[in-house]
């Protein structure tokens, strides 16, 4: 099955909760779809707009930045600033003509590795209805 | 006098304490009895609803791994003590190992070991997607050529040579200036109070069940079918505040109003009560989280004394002390709060080692508000062996025994 | 760049690795390219060091299992063979490929090497350096938390200075009389720490002064002191708050003012250290508890140890009237027990009960759950519950320093990664009643913690860093103080470089390398190596093809 980059989604992976839970979830072989690619940050508020929308330029068909739940940031509002710049994202791509809901923030903890390939799948779900 | 500390029990506490005493130059050996360290903690789920709920379980995974790639902690799981001798300063250990037949420091969990395994459920066990160290371990009472059959097939089959049935139980000697006890607690035994119903009904459960629960599945569901509960009880002080455990564990209203609360959030059609004596809402940030439930969860002062099952469904009998009577409710799912007591081999260790016991079980102090001495010089205690406490609390006073066997390596000086 | 792929002891079996490594091998910047069985152990090491030492190769890049797993061995391995481990790029394609994939697994893998490469070739080296630290703490309270912080840092051989607000140490060890369960006095507890802090050398004490001032870093804070007509500057290298509490009788809970016969837990202690000088003794006291805060602990706690003492000392009737005693502490509920057997009556009430004066007593009437009915109990005295508030100055000394309350207005933001006694800021610390915590047991363990927390940075006298890992580029700086808002570590400060120009800088000690800045910046002008803007933006593109 070769994968064009028209379906592919980028997951901006905080290294305290998300990227963990990937990796929970890589233990526990939940399987969930290929066509995710995690890009380990140090903190959900280091991903940018630009980061996000430049996904979307290369091709990307969607967007999970994830990062620890709201009040558990060890940055304290990381979390927060780029649940505002997610929204942000949004906005400027229905702009464009786009669907906003291609980009969406996620908040869990380092163990969720259910909730992570659950957000995975309904991304990969949802980009599928073009 | 050397610079090294043994600390008895890799849970939060343990943990806590190793790497203050790591980070601060003294080299620790971590001696855990089960082939993975984590404790309890390791094993609970995040509580989180769309914001954290401070349950601080996530607080574990990070310091695990701190601990496994310290070059300071030698961790020595399947581990126990055996005996001592010494004084503080100069104590010697030692330490009985369960033979590793999967070497830790070969094993890189490929699995192909379990692939070829030719026992049902498999002898070369998977690690916990949470153990740390994360290595297959070989479970005696399955293994094949354990019991005394000819097999090979994990020997032959893995790629590292990590595995090796010839080896024997290791006993050590480790030279020690202090010693610092956090082998933990146990939950209440809810089946002790038989009238609840705990291991008759497959729809009771307790606190720690839920933990699993949550953290293997993500959600609840009742065990005896599958579906959605409708009307969830948990009661309090299952264990605590009784006869026989006079003390408040300290961490049950919370863990209780937390799961409430998170039951509620996945499925806002449940009704949830929780029955309860004196509910503890005392500690940082937790009163908006109790006004919160206190809107969606229902609160009733009473204490259940019995519960059946009738026509599938779970009757509480209990007594409402707001009403001044005996009332009958019946729900799908029970979860009955089990408070910390102490582990029952705490008498063990405690003769092996020359500390006391309290009154409750827990391992005693030298004096009231000393938390972290004990009865002998240079032997200290951290986190939930020595009493009650939560995760937060468990981790602050395992810094604090780590402050106190500094003191006996700066006595020493 | 070198590039080492794992495949996990022959187990990645839905992952081609020659495949892969032919794809790879027409890269252009690529020296070579390893398959190995295990990195992680001493055959995979051995294959690292020898091409290490062997090949020209300026950055590496190794696939295999979970950063979290294997990291630190890679960078430990490259430290020693004198190679920047800021150089080496991971791509996990174990737990996040391998393990989860049912597809084509190999594409995934080869495309996540791609990004791991991508990164790689933008990676800069980042140099590690001790600097020093200042290893003398500044504890703020001359309380008994602050007293005790002091008294366990000298232990350990650290040098502490205490500010105290008031003419003498001692903050409410002065007021109470004792702690029932304490066989030492609360009067003797107190000349003793007095005393060891006198003869202790490693202690200095600055009565009747304050803090006025905060700039700098952990490390190196430069603080400001006033007291009387001095002012002067001292640098310490971390700051424990030990600022107390203070307990208030509100009057908008009670339509009661205090006073007569209505008093606080503290008056009541005051009575009880000389019940001879009494005028009358009481005969039926009544505590109120759970009516200005339910959820705080210091009520039932006073009152557990004030009904005993009472019952010791005056022999009077006691009522308590409460919604939930707060048990959750240690001995707290074997002190409840005591309280019964000693004939204290508890009532416990769902809501607040009413409260008013006749005839020379005080009414409290309340309707107790556990009998079902109306109670009316007139008291001779009635100890009104206290609630907890932040010390004066809170409000001051947070903004000042730039850290957070919680939502009572205590130190300290309610994050439990920062619990026991750690801010976001590095190197300031609390400990005790500012911070919310008023049992003595919790109080006790916050100390170790701020003790062991400010030890642990300060006692070699030097700390390592990552020099410039986040760094701001002074030319394109325009001082606009965002990233310095933004930063929750208040790792950022305005230096002036010249006489016309200030730029943002960050302390490689106080940064935690969250990114934050760097990601708020307007002018693009913080760079975050590792997680630069670059860096990110060639592992997104990888995707493109």
């Amino acid at each position: 099955m070769s994968m064009g980059t028209d379906n592919k989604i980028i997951a901006f992976c905080c290294e305290k909760s998300a990227y963990l839970a990937a990796d929970r979830a890589g233990r526990m072989r939940l399987y969930y779809p290929d066509n995710v690619r995690i890009i380990r940050v140090p903190c959900a508020g280091r991903v940018d707009a630009l980061h996000m929308l430049r996904a979307f330029e290369k091709g990307a068909a969607g967007v999970l930045v994830m990062g620890c739940q709201e009040g558990a940031c060890q940055h304290l509002t990381g979390n927060l600033r780029a649940k505002e710049r997610v929204r942000y994202t949004a906005s400027l791509l229905e702009e464009v003509g786009m669907d906003g809901a291609r980009v969406k923030m996620v908040n869990l903890g380092p163990d969720m590795a259910q909730k992570f390939v659950r957000v995975v799948k309904d991304m990969a779900e949802k980009i599928k209805e073009r | 006098m050397n610079k090294s500390i043994a600390v008895i029990g890799g849970g939060a506490s343990g943990i806590t304490s190793a790497l203050e005493l790591a980070n601060s130059g003294f080299r620790v050996y971590l001696i855990e009895r089960e082939a993975a360290i984590g404790g309890q903690a390791a094993s609970f789920c995040c509580k989180a609803t769309d914001i954290c709920t401070k349950c601080s379980v996530c607080l574990i995974p990070e310091k695990l791994n701190e601990v496994a790639v310290h070059p300071k902690i030698s961790v020595l799981t399947d581990s126990t003590v055996a005996g001592l001798s010494g004084k503080a300063g100069d104590f010697e250990v030692e330490v009985l190992r369960k033979p590793q037949y999967i070497a830790l420091e070969r094993c890189v969990a490929c699995g192909m070991c379990a692939g070829v395994c030719p026992t049902e459920p498999k002898a070369s066990r998977s690690p916990s997607p949470d153990a740390v160290p994360y290595c297959y371990v070989i479970d005696e009472t399955r293994c094949l050529r354990l019991r005394g059959e000819k097999c090979n097939l994990c020997q032959g089959t893995c790629p590292t040579n990590a595995i090796d049935f010839d080896r024997e139980p290791e006993r050590k000697e480790l030279s020690v200036s202090a010693i610092i006890v956090a082998t933990g607690f146990e939950v209440f035994n809810a089946r002790e109070i038989g009238s609840l119903g705990y291991g008759r009904y497959p729809n009771i459960l307790t606190g720690l069940d839920l933990e699993r629960i949550f953290k293997d599945q993500g959600s609840l569901k009742l065990p005896s079918n599958g579906k959605e509960a409708r009307r969830i009880a948990f009661i309090q002080c299952v264990g605590s505040r009784n006869e026989g455990h006079g003390y408040c564990s300290q961490v049950c209203c919370k863990y209780a109003m937390r799961f409430a609360r998170l039951i509620k959030y996945q499925n806002p059609d449940t009704q949830v009560t929780i029955f309860y004596i004196d509910l503890q809402t005392a500690g940082k940030g937790f009163a908006e989280f109790y006004d919160e439930c206190r809107g969606v969860i229902r609160f009733i002062r009473g204490v259940p004394v019995e519960i059946l099952e009738t026509s599938g469904e779970l009757e509480v009998r209990f007594e409402n002390i707001s009403e001044g009577k005996v009332e009958r409710e019946t729900f799908d799912l029970v979860t009955l709060s089990v408070g910390i007591t102490p582990r029952k081999d705490s008498w063990s260790l405690a003769r092996v080692l020359g500390i006391n016991l309290g009154d409750h079980g827990f391992f005693d102090t030298k004096e009231p508000f000393n938390s972290i001495e004990t009865n002998v010089e240079g032997i200290f205690l951290a986190g939930t062996c020595q009493g009650p406490k939560d995760i937060p609390d468990s981790i602050a006073h395992g810094v604090a025994a780590a402050e106190g066997a500094m003191g006996v390596l700066e006595k020493c000086k | 760049m070198g590039i080492f792929l794992c495949d996990c002891g022959g187990s990645l079996k839905n992952i081609d690795f020659p495949k892969i490594s032919g794809d790879l091998e027409k890269l252009e910047d690529v020296a070579f390219i390893d398959i190995s069985h295990s990195l992680c152990l001493e055959e995979g090491e051995k294959a690292i060091t020898s091409r290490i030492l062997s090949e020209n190769i300026n950055r590496v890049v190794i696939a295999a299992c979970s950063a979290e797993l294997r990291e630190h061995k890679f960078v430990r391995l490259l430290e020693e063979l004198r190679f920047n481990p800021s150089l080496l790029s991971l791509a996990n394609i174990r737990e996040q490929c391998s393990w989860t994939c049912e597809g084509d697994v190999t594409e995934k893998a080869t495309e996540l090497i791609r990004m791991a490469i991508g990164k790689a070739r933008l990676l800069q080296p980042v140099e590690r350096k001790n600097v020093p630290v200042n290893r003398e703490v500044l504890v703020l309270g001359g309380g008994f938390a602050g007293m005790k912080s002091a008294l366990e840092l000298s232990r350990l051989g650290i040098r502490t200075t205490i500010v105290e607000r008031k003419s003498t140490l001692g903050g409410k060890l002065k007021e109470v009389e004792g702690f029932y369960g304490l066989e030492t006095s609360l009067k003797q507890m107190l000349d003793s720490m007095i005393t060891a802090i006198e003869k202790d050398n490693n202690i200095e004490v600055l009565t009747s002064a304050e803090v006025t001032r905060v700039r700098g870093e952990v490390g190196d804070f430069d603080i400001t002191i006033g007291g009387g007509r001095r002012e002067f500057s001292l640098s310490f290298g971390a700051i424990i708050f030990a600022t107390g509490y203070r307990t208030e009788i509100l009057p908008q809970d009670f339509e009661l003012k205090p006073g007569g016969n209505i008093i606080s837990q503290l008056d009541l202690v005051e009575m009880l250290r000389a019940p001879e000088k009494l005028k009358r003794r009481p005969e039926t006291i009544g505590f109120v508890l759970d009516v200005c805060d339910e959820n705080s602990r210091l009520p039932t706690l006073s009152s557990l140890n004030n009904v005993l003492a009472v019952r010791e000392k005056l022999g009077s009737e006691v009522y308590v009237f409460c919604k939930n005693l707060k048990v959750d502490s240690e001995g707290a509920e074997e002190l409840y027990r005591e309280a019964r057997n000693r004939g204290v009556v508890f009532l416990k009430f769902d809501e607040p009960p009413q409260i008013y004066r006749e005839d020379g007593r005080v009414t409290i009437k309340a309707k107790d759950v556990l009998l079902g009915e109306e109670v009316v109990l007139l008291c001779d005295l009635l100890v009104a519950e206290e609630r907890a508030l932040p010390p004066e100055g809170t409000k001051g000394l947070s903004s000042m320093l730039n850290i957070g309350t919680d939502s009572q207005g205590f130190y300290q933001d309610e994050n439990v990664h920062l619990y026991p006694a750690a801010s976001a800021r590095k190197g300031v610390l609390f400990v005790g009643g500012c911070r919310g915590n008023l049992d003595l047991g919790r109080a006790l363990t916050d100390i170790a913690s701020a003790v062991m927390g400010s030890y642990s940075l300060l006692a070699l006298g030097e700390a390592v860093v990552e020099v410039e890992k986040v760094r701001v580029d002074p030319e394109k700086c325009r001082a606009c103080l965002t990233c310095i808002r933004a930063c929750p570590h208040g790792a950022i400060q305005l230096l002036r470089v010249n006489t016309e120009k200030e730029v943002a800088q960050i302390s490689d000690l106080a940064c935690d390398g969250c990114g934050v800045c760097a990601a708020v910046c307007p002018a693009k002008a913080i760079n975050f190596e590792g997680y630069s803007d670059e860096q990110i933006l060639a592992e997104v593109e990888t995707i493109g093809g």
